[in-house]
Formats: structure tokens, sequence, C-alpha cells
């Protein structure tokens, strides 16, 4: 078995990279209406998040983005999606904490089913990708390290 | 040691993976994607936990080393997916529930799920392994859950349409997975909802009815039930639901029901189930307040009805407890596993609030209180009723303070109170404990970052004191570093809990007062992310999205990869 990954992973190597265009799924937004992926893409560049209430570095990374949101916004056009993973047990505890973390100027989706964490591919949170403004996923990022929301800006100046 | 050291090639293999394809590799008009998980340990000897019995409890796990991987390969072409995973336990990690399932000969074992899906405006249809739930999932929640190697995917088919806004319709079938086999026990269900405010033209808000079934057919289960009760091969199950929201409030009710008697516990009579969920929440700016209400009545649903306890991973529905799952490890030491009987009453408030300076957008303070309740219902026990009791309290406070650009504050108090009886002896035994955590976090500058935690668990009873503590240094945005303790510093002469070493001849105990230590790194390059730790690991409830498996206590270095692209 462990061989068999490890050829695929070889095989992997050799093949060139090209931008991955955000797959289309379904989600819910803040009032539970259901609503797809796609309608995101609105030509703004976004910082999509993956997040959940159990995952402390995922909310250490969106309030570290929230604290330096109108800085970065003087320099660029951007918004932020922040996607809560939880399920059943915690999504009404994640929409009270979107509120109560004043994610104001989040766009706050809920993917209670983890369609879209799966099609994102997201193993571990928090997972962080950037979405140029046709809907390609530019760059992306796991784990939450202090400051490393800067290499996100970064990324995203380097867009325009 | 020769598995270990493979499993770290692979490491370099994907950091040159990470390296070269940033973003994902196009085959054709479509692109694939690749994600791969790995958590894999290696177990060494530890004279302590030998000493007083700890160490290796579990006779089957006899090897040195333990890997959960996960690969998973994705092509999308427009409104096209499909997809394989494969689940590979070389062998399984020491205490994961599907141990319990698997031959007693068999070291290793590997299971394939794979998916074809068309995604369209108003429709779709998925075949393959499915992941779905209705509602809050207390009928039917198909999901995977790799901290727990629990998977319960439905091989089946799919589809929904949605009429407008106005109604959506969905229908399944399959059969479940449990662990690494797939069950014989056909599922099928069907779920619609109704959107009433979009009917009535009504924007201002939402108002929508929901309605769930799901059958479950097991071919011998009257066979081999019928001494429990069990009168039926079929077991029908109902839900109904109502959503409602306007201007900040939101309510949501549920109401499900066994339709047939069932038997979800080994050993206990059949008989049918019902829930009840209400979710209430209120939020104005940065306020918030959301309460929930539970009553459960025999009504985990299992994949497969058995004469044999099958763990953890023999359930088709989603029950999780609702108390809140700390970050904190002392305060989530002992937490609520909720009733083993499953018969339980109770509910949790949260209220948040976010105090911010308007024009410093760096200064905030977060508040954060949560209290939960849980008392069991009464119910039988072979021959003997058991009155319903308070079986799980807590009060949670917690308050963040983002001081400046440098400097952030956390803390948080925390009182639990649980019936260490297990709930289900005639008499509670309550333990009482309180814990206090606080944690600062300095940034030395923008890449480097320091973080330390210390944490104190008093209580009267059980293993009595625990202190712990954390220092963190984070190099941003590639490396972290840590080193923690945790360590149990009061002796409980009297108690029958702790860790002791027993003297046969005398029966005098010598109290053993651990130290659960670890040290640890990790690296990240874009989505690649390797985390290596070694350190001793305390028996316990290891728990994710509120559902909770026993890990028992080792020793070893573990190391911890992910890489998508």
């Amino acid at each position: 078995m462990k061989k068999i990954m490890f050829l695929m992973l070889a095989l992997f190597v050799g093949f060139s990279a090209s931008a991955q265009s955000m797959p289309d799924v379904k989600v819910e937004n803040q009032e539970g209406k259901v609503i797809s992926t796609r309608d995101l893409v609105d030509g703004t560049p976004m910082i999509i998040s993956f997040w959940s209430t159990t995952c402390k570095p995922c909310i250490m990374e969106l309030n570290a983005i929230n604290d330096n949101l109108y800085d970065w916004l003087e320099e660029v056009d951007m918004k932020v999606v922040a996607v809560s993973v939880d399920d059943a047990r915690t999504l009404s505890r994640a929409r009270a904490m979107t509120q109560g973390q004043g994610w104001d100027d989040y766009t706050c989706i809920y993917d209670k089913n983890q369609d879209f964490k799966r099609a994102m591919n997201v193993s571990l949170t928090p997972h962080t990708f950037i979405v140029d403004g046709k809907g390609n996923v530019v760059y992306s990022h796991s784990g939450y390290t202090p400051g490393s929301e800067q290499e996100l800006f970064e990324k995203i100046k380097a867009l325009k | 040691m020769k598995k270990f050291l493979l499993t770290l090639s692979i490491v370099v293999a994907s950091m040159l993976v990470a390296e070269e394809a940033s973003a994902q590799i196009k085959a054709g008009e479509g692109q694939v994607s690749i994600a791969l998980e790995s958590n894999s340990t290696y177990y060494m000897e530890d004279k302590k936990l030998e000493d007083i019995g700890l160490y290796r409890k579990d006779d089957r796990f006899k090897g040195n080393f333990g890997s959960n991987d996960f690969l998973k390969v994705d092509y999308n072409l427009g409104r096209f997916s499909a997809g394989v995973q494969i689940d590979a336990y070389l062998p399984p990690l020491y205490g994961y529930d599907i141990y319990e399932n698997m031959q007693r000969d068999s070291k290793c074992t590997a299971f394939f799920t794979k998916y074809v899906q068309w995604e369209d405006q108003n429709w779709g249809v998925r075949l393959g392994d499915i992941y779905d739930q209705f509602g809050n999932g207390i009928l039917l929640r198909t999901y995977e859950d790799r901290a727990l190697a629990f998977n319960n995917s439905l091989a089946g088919a799919r589809a929904y349409y949605n009429f407008n806004n106005y109604a959506t319709v969905k229908v399944l079938a399959g059969l479940p997975r449990l662990y690494d086999v797939r069950t014989k026990n056909p599922v099928w269900g069907a779920d619609l909802s109704l959107s009433i405010s979009d009917m009535a033209g009504w924007y201002d808000g939402v108002v929508s009815v929901e309605g769930s079934y799901v059958g479950r057919y097991q071919a011998n289960a009257i066979e081999t039930m019928s001494r429990r009760g069990i009168d039926s091969k079929c077991l029908n199950m109902v839900s109904g639901r109502v959503n409602f929201e306007y201007a900040g409030f939101t309510m949501r009710g549920e109401y499900a029901t066994k339709l047939n008697k069932d038997s979800y516990i080994p050993g206990a009579m059949a008989r049918k189930g019902n829930a009840v969920h209400i979710d209430l929440g209120y939020s104005y700016k940065r306020f918030s307040v959301t309460a929930t209400f539970r009553r459960i009545e025999a009504m985990t649903t299992n994949i497969m009805i058995s004469t044999e306890n099958m763990a953890g991973g023999n359930l088709l529905n989603y029950l999780p407890v609702l108390t809140r799952q700390h970050t904190y490890s002392l305060a989530g030491l002992n937490p609520f596993m909720g009733s083993p009987s499953n018969n339980e009453v109770g509910g949790q408030v949260d209220v948040y609030y976010s105090l911010r300076n308007k024009k410093a957008r760096g200064k905030y303070w977060n508040f954060h209180a949560n209290f939960s309740m849980f008392n069991s219902l009464d119910h039988k026990m072979g021959n003997d009723i058991r009155e319903g009791r308070n079986i799980w309290i807590d009060f949670n406070f917690d308050v963040e303070r983002q001081w400046n650009k440098s400097v952030k504050t956390t803390f948080l108090y925390s009182y639990q109170r649980r019936d260490t009886d297990q709930y289900d002896t005639p008499f509670a035994h309550y333990c009482d404990a309180h814990i206090f955590v606080g944690d600062v976090t300095y940034k030395i500058n923008k890449k480097h970052s320091l973080r330390f935690e210390a944490q104190y668990l008093a209580a009267n009873d059980y293993e009595g004191d625990w202190v712990a503590a954390t220092i963190e240094y984070n190099i941003a945005p590639m490396f972290s570093f840590y080193v923690s303790d945790m360590w149990n510093c009061e002796k409980m002469q009297d108690g029958m809990y702790g860790n002791y070493k027993l003297h046969q001849s005398t029966g005098k105990r010598d109290y053993e007062l651990l130290h659960y230590y670890q040290i640890g790194t990790s690296f990240t390059y874009k989505s690649f992310r390797a985390q290596l730790s070694y350190g001793r690991n305390r028996e316990g409830i290891v728990c994710s999205g509120g559902v909770c498996r026993k890990q028992p206590a080792f020793t070893g270095f573990n190391l911890a990869l992910t890489l998508s692209f």
C-alpha cells in the first residue's frame, strides 16, 4: 500500500502546475439558505478560510485577518469568506460566533455536510485559499502561525 | 522503525510535490486534485506506564507502529466530477475502534471509496459513496471523521431536484460502510424541504418546513434479536422540522421518531425511540445568544443490530453531545460523553459579545459564556427502573483581549460537575472540577511570536488536581516549536481512581504522579504540513465533533502529514 502511495506521489511530481478553478458546491448562508459557491465569484479576489468553533488557530487567523482588513482594503480590492465546517452540533454556535467575534465584514457560509471541504481537499483546518476574481484558486496554505496572514496579503496584492 | 523511515521518505517526496505542483494538474479539459493525509505513531517502551498497568492493555496491539493514511484523488470537468479515496490502516493506530471489527489475525486493512457526480443548476445526481444528512442528522448522517477513523458512507445513489427555490426533494439509497467492510443492510431515505417564505414572496426572513423518512433493512434482524423484542426486519423512521428566521431571531425545531422497535445497545430490550431538538438564537450587532434544547429517548440507530458490541463505528445517525468542546487540555480532560443508555434531556446556552474600539481595529475584548446541563431519563436496566438524575453541569466563561498589535491574552474559567459512575449505577457519584486557563501570545515582530499557556484543574475527587503548561515559538509562516507538560499533581490516597501500582501481598497502593509531556515541531509550506512530536499520552477520551473514543495511554513519536494540490 505504501509503495502504491509512494509511486503515485512520485508520478505527480512530474506534472506541471496551473490554476485550479473553485468547485461549485451547495452551502448555506448566514440566514440558512442554500447557495452555490459559484455565486461567491464576482470579480473580487477573495480569501477563503475554512474554520470551525473547535479550531483555535482558525479563529486566531480569522481574527488576525479582521484586525488588518481595513489597512489591506486601502491597498487592494478583496473580500474574505469564512467557511464554517461545523456540523449540526455546533452550527448554531458557529453562527453566533461570527457575530460575537465581530466578523461583520466577512461573508460567512456554512458547510455543515462538508461538501465544500471535501471538494477543496481540506484535510485539516485552518486551511486558507486565495481565489482570484475569475474563480481560480491561486494559492493555498494550511495551518496558522501568528504573522502568516501577512503572506496572504502579499499573495493577494500580487494578483493585481 | 523501518516503516517510520518509509513514512519519513514520503515527507520528502511530498515536499518535492508541494514545491513543484503549487496549484494542480490539468488532464485534458478537466482538472485533477489530490489530497494526502497520514498519521503515524512509533510506540516506545515506557516503564512508568507499564508499572501501573496502563501500557499496552490491549493485547491485540502487538507491533510498535501504527499508521492511518488517507489518499483522495478527484477529477473535475465542469459540472462532472469523479473520485476515489483509499483509507489505509497500516496497521490502525492503537486505540481506534476499527480494531473491534478487524479479523484477529490481520494487522493491516484498507478500504476504497469512489463516486461519480453531476451537479447541475437545480439538480444533482451522485453514484458511489454518499455523504449526506437530513436535518440535524437525527435520522441519518453519513460522514467521515478521520480523527475517530469513522466513516459510514453509503454506497448507492442519490438524486435531488430544486424547484424554483420553493421546494427541494432528495432521495437516496445504499449500503452503509462499517469500519472496513460494506454491510449488507440497505438504507434508503427521502427528504423534502419547502420554503414557505419564497412561496409567499416574503424575502425579509425565512420560513421553511421540512420532513424526512429513513428506512433500514436487516435480513436476520428477527432471528438475532427476537428475544429482545424486535418484530420487524425493517426499521422505519420519520422526522419533521420547522425553521424560522427574522430580524436576527432564529428558531429551528425538529421532532424525530422510530416507527418500529429497534435495539441499539447489546443486551437492552428493543423499543421505539424519539427525539426533540430545538435551537433558538438571537443576534444584534456584536452580541449574540444561542440556546439548544434536546431530549433523546432510545434514538441511537446502528448500521447493524447485533448481539456484539461494535463500538463507535456502528452508527447510522448523529446524536452528538452538545456541551462545549474545549481546546485546552485540562478543560477537556474528562469531557461529557452523553448518557450511555441513550436517554437524556438537557440543553445549553451560549452568549457572545465583542467590544470593539471604532478607531483602533486591532484592540478589542471578546466575551463568551456558556452553560449546559443534562439529566438522564427514567429508564429500565434489567428489571430495575433507574430514576432520571443529573449527569452533567458545566459553566464556562472566557474573555479574549487584544491589547495592541503584539499582545493578546485569553482567560478561561470552567466549572464542570459530572457523574463519574457512568450514569447507570443506582447512585450518582459527583465530581466537581474548577479549571483555570491563562494564555498569552506575544508577537515579537512580523514573523516571530511566542505563546505561553498555563492551566490548573482543582478537583475534590477522582484523580485530584492537575497542572499543565505549554510554550510555543512560531516563525511565520513555516515553523512552529512547542513543549508542554500535564501533571497529575495531587495524590488521592483513598480514592478509587488515580494511577497506582498495587502490591499484591500487602494490598498497598503506590501512587504515581505522572507527567504527560509533549515536545513537537511543525513545518508548513503552502498546502503541505508536517508535524513531528514525541511524548506520553494520557489514557482518556478523545472527542471530535461531539463524538468520542477512548484513547489508551502510550508513549511514542508521532508524525502527521497533510498535503493537497
